[in-house]
């Protein structure tokens, strides 16, 4: 298995938020460790690698997570709580993860 | 369908029409459902249910809905002859929350927590049984929305080991052609639509809106817009260079 974690950079070439929250949140659990690559997205450069992984993964929310298997399948990870409890295997607080999940969808909640 | 697949048929439909992206759905995917919000998105259930009798449909019932969304729920369930699978919060969750913070805590802390317990959950716990899903979402909604595919891999609720594909049938069309529909076709609808409200959720966060008010206007409306800072877009970089 292989994971690549892609981290989006503002335009003004700071790191975005979120993703600074859950790199902060890896390395306080000791979870950046499993970690293979780290990408970014550059918002000063579309080609770069991160948005070339958005784009060929259908994903526009960052960061997330590009799990590859061995059998050669993959699986795109948006919420940090949700790769923790399926990839890690590490036990999650229920009501942290439905705040992740919420923090990670691109749309409002009023279509539902 | 692969990934791949639902990119090349996100291009492919993005100007076919409702029915035929749902023929696509309910022709390829035996395990989907429709979302069905008690409101204008009823119009799913009507085409869906010309192409494919065995239609599944759910909705999240969290508990705070308007009695008329109620009651609307039921006169769909009887007009079409359907089961609707309703969706409830799970009490190991809901009753700690309201104890704590009580039952109108969204006006004070904001309505994320609320609806993470009360909408979120429910939705995630459906979700991850299903390997699709049909929503009513439309690009005309807000501006948020103004990129919604007709089809997308839905990387937030999949369910271990499974892939969610996510359907958007009326993505491409405005609310006055959901709403010729509904007319056309003699389709049963919300009665708080008479009232002047558009978007319908629950009954302490919805509202009416004025004449040219967007719709979400009457949605959460004690919060300020938050800037979504983490989309990744083209739109972004066009716009910050």
């Amino acid at each position: 298995m292989k994971i690549t974690f892609v981290r989006k950079v503002k335009a003004d070439g700071t790191d975005c938020q979120k993703c600074q929250d859950v790199i902060d949140q890896m390395a306080k659990h000791d979870q950046l460790k499993h970690l293979d690559r780290f990408v970014t997205a550059d918002e000063r450069d579309e080609t770069s690698e991160g948005f070339m992984l958005a784009a060929k993964y259908n994903v526009t929310r960052a960061p997330f997570f590009v799990v590859e298997y061995d059998d050669g399948s993959h699986k795109i990870y948006t919420v940090y709580l949700k790769f923790v409890k399926e990839v890690l295997e590490e036990q999650t607080d229920k009501k942290a993860e439905l705040q992740d999940t919420l923090n990670s969808m691109s749309e409002d909640l009023d279509f539902i | 369908m692969s990934n791949l697949n639902v990119q090349q048929l996100a291009l492919e439909y993005d100007n076919a029409s409702p029915r035929k992206i749902l023929e696509l759905a309910l022709e390829n995917i035996d395990n989907i459902a429709i979302s069905f919000s008690g409101a204008e998105d009823v119009v799913l259930i009507d085409i869906a249910r010309k192409v494919r009798k065995d239609i599944k449909v759910f909705s999240l019932d969290t508990g705070r809905l308007h009695p008329e969304t109620y009651q609307y729920m039921e006169a769909v369930r009887k007009h079409y002859g359907i089961d609707i699978e309703v969706m409830t919060p799970d009490q190991e969750l809901l009753q700690p929350f309201v104890k704590e913070k009580g039952l109108f805590s969204f006006f004070e802390d904001g309505h994320q927590e609320c609806c993470g317990v009360r909408k979120i959950e429910p939705l995630k716990r459906k979700l991850a049984t299903l390997d699709g899903w049909i929503t009513g979402q439309r690009k005309d909604q807000s501006p948020t929305r103004s990129n919604v595919p007709v089809i997308q891999n839905d990387h937030t609720f999949s369910g271990p080991g499974k892939e969610l594909i996510k359907f958007n049938p009326l993505s491409n069309w405005t609310s006055e052609q959901v709403w010729d529909y509904i007319r056309m076709f003699d389709v049963p609808y919300n009665k708080l639509h008479e009232q002047g409200y558009t978007s319908i959720g629950c009954q302490p966060c919805t509202r009416p809106v004025l004449p040219n008010q967007h719709e979400r206007e009457g949605r959460w409306w004690w919060e300020e817009a938050t800037h979504k800072e983490c989309g990744l877009h083209a739109a972004n970089i066009d716009s910050k260079k």
